[in-house]
């Protein structure tokens, strides 16, 4: 860029031109232009995630417009870290502060917690799910936040009754929350949830264990939209009854796995909202009855149906189709009964679907996909794992018709090989392939996906045991997208496979379980080029030794985590990686033969403070010293028995 | 039960021994005809232990035989007919049935007299004999006892409303059942035909019959002064005039002890108490006669009810109130006055917080007092967490408080589950003081708090827990347990090649 465009660009024009770089990638290059664009880019940025607190501080001196602060990848984050930031943060950085991400964030405590989101006038929405050791003191202090209108608190496990309490309370202007895994939480605390936030539109209260009674104070919502009450078993027919005259506004709902509603209740609740959008029935419904067919009839403005592991006919799939002209999504998994003329029916008329789940529906063939891929040309993502009877015929048809797909899912279809593979080419926009157990592919049919789907961000080689470093070669030349791949069990893969792979600089999630021909020279390589590593799965790799893992220790410094299972680690360089990665929240360390209790005791201490989840052999339970596992759970740190 | 005849003869035959003649027996017995009296016995109680049977059914029963033999109790017959109707009662029949019923007692009352002189006597008497007089007594009082429940029955506004169901009378008759087996189930009993031992029974049953009747004489005072009064009348509904108005002295009321001995001066609540006081002051004191219950003068005609007035102007208790309410007792007064009228004086001892007038009421507090574990901002506590969510339904802007002493102890369900509490303990406190630089204190805070844990407070200082860190989070390197980092970074850069990579790639890279 020279300094005459520079010169043209004014302020405000950049920013324009900003505002359509979503990728992190593509906003990391405009910052490294010069000084003004990087200016302009922190000027402008209103979200932050922080990957490592040491960075903290001068990143928000750094950023002062910031609306969205996401710790969540922050292991270390504690109470004294807020008092910190709080106190030596850029004056007055709190008072922009709209959305704090706070997810397994399990060393900070309650005071920290109030502290924090007290310094947050504008606070409209908090996250602090998987924050397993949060109850109702936490609860508490989040309710400090008066104009919170976002609340997930996913996994807290000890919030009761009244934490929940507490925040209906503090936080009446709530019109999100997800109660999802607290288990604590009974029908008194939902009852004055809904009593004290009318506002609510999204409730989660999936896993509860609530019964009809919350159903029937739920029902008082009058602004609730979306309902998900996923694996709530006390819930019966007597609740979904009261949901028929309550919730007006109602357009969402999800019972998947609530074990004890039958098809009559379904009735009454979709008889009361007629404008239902979506619906998720999935694992709660042995078969669908006649009548509750009639009544999905009446539900024009559907558009999402999930009916997982129900027996369904062609009755109802043709109803589906000749009814319910929008549908976009339907979720098909498992389901029994699913036959390529009930697919016909089906898609005769759902011309706009888009997402379809036939994952297990085994008596479909070549017929009923060649028929899809013609009629819905919209098709964004396809789900045919395990279906056997897809052979590269209807692949054919995909490749040609569908050029919008995203994602497909052929995991175990034995059909599939290399022609497969080649027509599937055609569909250019693929970001999420899954070819697991796919055992009839090879380099050629990937070179082919890798040279024309340019987008790729994930792939699923597990078990593909023809693939080898050809095939690596190809996807690092072509897929330079691509962020997670699985090459697990693909054991003609060498240190020289492992090289090209080095060549994938957005490659964040990689596993390579049980590769018995890559080498410390082959981990070196990825290690020292593929700098947002973040999770690595090294099980059963043998022949790695030391010098790899100390390559992982040293360059690696973005792994977040790791499983060394089974691995060829000795004391020393096992403590010098646990001490050495300090963004690692999670560590798998099991049957690691070279390695002492009293290295495995120095590696944990190396760790401590940071690691949030450490799984150990049983057998060192009452080996290592019963302090550190003291010190680990104080800090919210979770161990793992095998 | 014995044969009827042999009961009968040998009763008469007894009798005929005695001073007086069979006659001057049968006038003194005149309302009790013995030789019926085992018919008698098992009707009532046949019918008693059948939930099913209703009220007329059950005042019939008794009253046919009194009828039978006795004239005076045409009257009672009339009112029990009267109150199987269950709608309206008769205030003077009633009357006239408890005054029926008080001179019976007088004469079962003389007749164990009677025996119990004659057993100072110096010969000796048969055992059979003795069993026929206590089986004819306990005829007798069985009599009296349904005589009283019937007409507790038809007295007491709330049970008539609910006879139909037969429930509380029903409950009530099984209680006194049972209180009186040894009465029903013959001489095995071993009731000794004392006088005393008479007049406590009749108290019981008393008791048992009028439960609204807090004025029962009895020697466990304190279980009684519960608030027993006061809501349970709400639904009496007294015509006014049909009783008569007492309103005590605000002094009165208040006076510690209204029954005062007459020798030494000392105060009593209760007139049973005193009366067993003086059984110190002389022989004379400790008769039969001295010790039993004062009667009432035994008038004929018909008293008028007693209710109460609360002397407090103004008050809905107090006669002058348009919609006055009476006090049925005495204590029922003290209480009313106490609680409504009085400084509360009494403060809990645990919570410093509830106070009461009423002794009794803060004992029944402290009962329960600090086991309200549910706990509103407001201070209000609850024993029930339902009621607590009901209150903070109900007002805005309470909130469930959550008390200090809960310790951060995860509640998850954790893998290390081998460790208990204390043990949980320990090891937060290690964590806390951790993170001091550590030194020859360290060891001793560490000893210091294992002493302390016991102590909540001291356990979970906050203080203690935001300390930590603290210092090292610029470094972000100083938890006791990444000294360990040191050594490796010295043993990295001696022994192997891999420079450590400083401070990463800038910030971009962490974005």
């Amino acid at each position: 860029m020279s300094e005459s465009l520079l010169c043209v660009l004014t302020e405000d024009l950049l920013v324009r031109v900003l505002h359509h770089l979503h990728s992190d990638a593509d906003r990391k290059s405009w910052r490294l232009v010069c000084k003004h664009l990087n200016r302009v880019e922190s000027l402008t940025r209103t979200t932050i995630r922080i990957l490592r607190i040491e960075f903290l501080l001068a990143l928000l001196h750094k950023f002062r417009n910031i609306q969205e602060l996401d710790l969540s990848l922050c292991p270390r984050i504690d109470d004294g870290a807020v008092k910190v930031m709080l106190s030596q943060g850029s004056p007055g950085w709190t008072r922009g502060l709209k959305r704090l991400v706070l997810s397994r964030a399990t060393g900070l405590g309650h005071s920290g917690l109030e502290q924090l989101v007290r310094a947050c006038p504008l606070l409209e929405a908090v996250d602090v799910s998987h924050c397993w050791g949060f109850g109702d003191r936490e609860a508490a202090a989040i309710s400090c936040g008066t104009r919170l209108r976002e609340v997930n608190m996913d996994k807290c496990l000890g919030v009761t009754d009244i934490g929940l309490a507490r925040i209906a309370v503090g936080c009446s202007r709530l019109e999100r929350l997800s109660l999802k895994w607290c288990f604590e939480i009974s029908d008194l605390g939902v009852d004055l949830l809904c009593k004290k936030c009318f506002y609510l539109k999204v409730l989660d209260v999936s896993y509860l264990k609530v019964t009809s009674k919350s159903l029937r104070s739920i029902a008082s919502l009058l602004n609730l939209e979306v309902l998900v009450m996923v694996g709530c078993s006390l819930v019966d027919d007597v609740g979904l009854r009261y949901l028929e005259n309550g919730c007006p506004l109602l357009k969402t709902i999800d019972v998947s796995r609530c074990n004890c509603i039958s098809s009559s209740g379904l009735i009454s609740l979709v008889s009361g909202h007629v404008d239902l959008v979506q619906i998720a029935a999935g694992y709660c419904l042995s078969e669908l009855s006649g009548p509750l067919v009639h009544c999905l009839k009446n539900l024009e403005q559907l558009s999402v149906i999930r009916i997982d592991g129900v027996q369904v006919s062609d009755f109802f799939l043709q109803t589906i189709g000749k009814n319910c002209k929008f549908i976009v999504e339907l979720g098909l998994s498992k389901c029994i009964g699913v036959t390529n003329m009930g697919i016909l029916h089906l898609v005769s008329g759902c011309g706009s679907l888009k997402i379809l789940d036939l994952t297990c529906c085994r008596s479909i063939t070549d017929a009923a996909i060649s028929t899809i891929a013609d009629t819905c040309p919209d098709l964004v993502c396809l789900r045919l794992e395990s279906c056997d009877m897809v052979t590269e015929n209807c692949i054919y048809h995909l490749g040609s018709s569908c050029l919008l797909l995203e994602e497909l899912d052929l995991t175990d279809c034995s059909g599939i090989n290399d022609i497969a593979l080649k027509y599937l080419s055609g569909c250019s926009e693929l970001v999420r392939l899954k070819l697991g157990l796919c055992t009839n592919i090879s380099n050629i049919g990937l070179s082919q996906i890798a040279y024309n789907c340019r987008k790729m961000a994930e792939l699923d080689l597990y078990r593909c045991v023809y693939i080898g470093d050809d095939g690596l070669a190809a996807l690092a030349s072509g897929c330079k997208k691509l962020m997670k791949l699985n090459v697990s069990y693909c054991n003609r893969i060498t240190d020289k496979g492992m090289e090209y792979l080095s060549h994938l600089g957005e490659l964040s999630e990689l596993e390579m379980r049980g590769l018995s021909n890559v080498t410390s020279i082959g981990i070196k390589a990825v290690a020292l080029s593929c700098k947002r590593l973040a999770d690595l799965d090294l099980k059963h790799c043998e022949k790695i030794d030391d010098s790899g893992f100390w390559a992982l220790a040293f360059y690696s410094q973005n792994l977040r985590q790791i499983n060394l299972s089974n691995c060829n680690v000795s004391d020393v360089v096992l403590c010098l990686m646990m001490g050495n990665l300090k963004r690692l929240q999670d560590a798998k360390l099991v049957h690691l033969f070279k390695v002492t209790v009293k290295g495995m005791e120095l590696a944990l201490r190396a760790c401590c403070g940071r690691i949030k989840k450490v799984k150990l052999h049983s057998s060192l339970r009452f080996l290592i010293s019963s302090e550190i596992l003291d010190t680990f759970q104080a800090q919210g740190c979770k161990v793992r028995w095998d | 039960m014995d044969p009827k005849g042999s009961l009968c003869s040998n009763n008469w035959a007894r009798s005929a021994c005695l001073t007086s003649p069979g006659n001057g027996l049968q006038t003194n017995m005149s309302s009790d005809p013995s030789p019926f009296c085992g018919v008698r016995i098992e009707a009532p109680f046949k019918d008693f232990n059948q939930p099913s049977t209703n009220q007329s059914l059950l005042m019939a029963e008794p009253n046919k035989d009194i009828k039978i033999s006795d004239i005076e109790n045409c009257p009672l017959t009339d009112s029990s007919s009267q109150t199987g109707k269950l709608q309206d009662w008769d205030p003077n029949v009633m009357l006239n049935n408890l005054s029926f019923l008080e001179e019976k007692i007088h004469q079962l009352q003389g007749l164990v007299h009677l025996i119990d002189n004659k057993k100072c006597q110096p010969f000796a008497q048969p055992d059979a004999l003795v069993t026929q007089e206590q089986q004819l007594i306990t005829a007798d009082l069985t009599s009296i006892i349904v005589q009283l429940i019937s007409t507790a029955g038809s007295l007491l506004p709330s049970v008539r409303h609910t006879l139909a169901n037969t429930s509380p009378l029903v409950s009530q008759l099984s209680q006194l059942r049972g209180l009186n087996l040894p009465f029903g189930s013959g001489p095995s009993g071993g009731i000794q035909p004392q006088n005393n031992n008479v007049n406590k029974v009749f108290d019981q049953s008393t008791q048992n019959d009028v439960p609204n009747n807090c004025e029962v004489e009895q020697n466990n005072m304190e279980e009684h002064e519960t608030k027993d009064e006061e809501d349970v009348e709400e639904g009496e509904n007294l015509p006014p005039g049909s009783y008569e108005i007492l309103q005590l002295e605000k002094e009165e009321i208040l006076a510690p002890h209204t029954h005062f001995c007459t020798i030494c001066g000392k105060g009593f609540k209760r007139d049973a108490n005193l009366r067993m006081h003086m059984r110190g002051h002389g022989d004379e004191y400790k008769t039969p006669a001295a010790l039993a219950k004062p009667h009432k003068e035994t008038g004929s005609e018909p008293k008028l009810i007693k209710r109460y007035s609360c002397p407090y102007a103004g008050c809905k208790r107090n006669k002058d109130h348009k919609k006055f309410q009476p006090l049925k007792t005495i204590l029922c007064v003290k209480n009313h006055y106490k609680r409504t009228h009085c400084d509360k004086s009494y403060t809990c001892s645990r919570c410093h917080t509830k106070k009461f007038s009423v002794m009794a009421d803060l004992k029944t507090h402290e009962k329960h007092c600090g086991k309200d574990k549910w706990l509103c901002s407001c201070g209000t506590t609850f024993s029930r967490k339902d009621k607590l969510f009901g209150h903070i339904a109900l007002f805005q802007g309470h909130t469930p408080a959550i008390p200090l002493e809960e310790t951060k102890v995860p509640a998850a369900p954790t893998d290390l589950d081998s460790k208990d509490n204390t043990c949980d303990k320990v090891g937060n406190m290690n964590f806390c003081f951790g993170s001091n630089p550590p030194n020859e204190n360290e060891v001793q805070n560490i000893m210091d708090v294992k002493g302390n844990i016991d102590d909540p407070i001291n356990y979970f200082s906050s203080l203690n827990f935001e300390g930590c860190n603290f210092g090292g989070f610029n470094e972000f390197s100083q938890s006791p347990f990444e000294d360990s980092d040191a050594s490796f970074s010295f043993l990295m850069s001696g022994s192997f090649n891999y420079a450590p990579k400083p401070g990463c790639e800038s910030t971009s890279d962490n974005l």
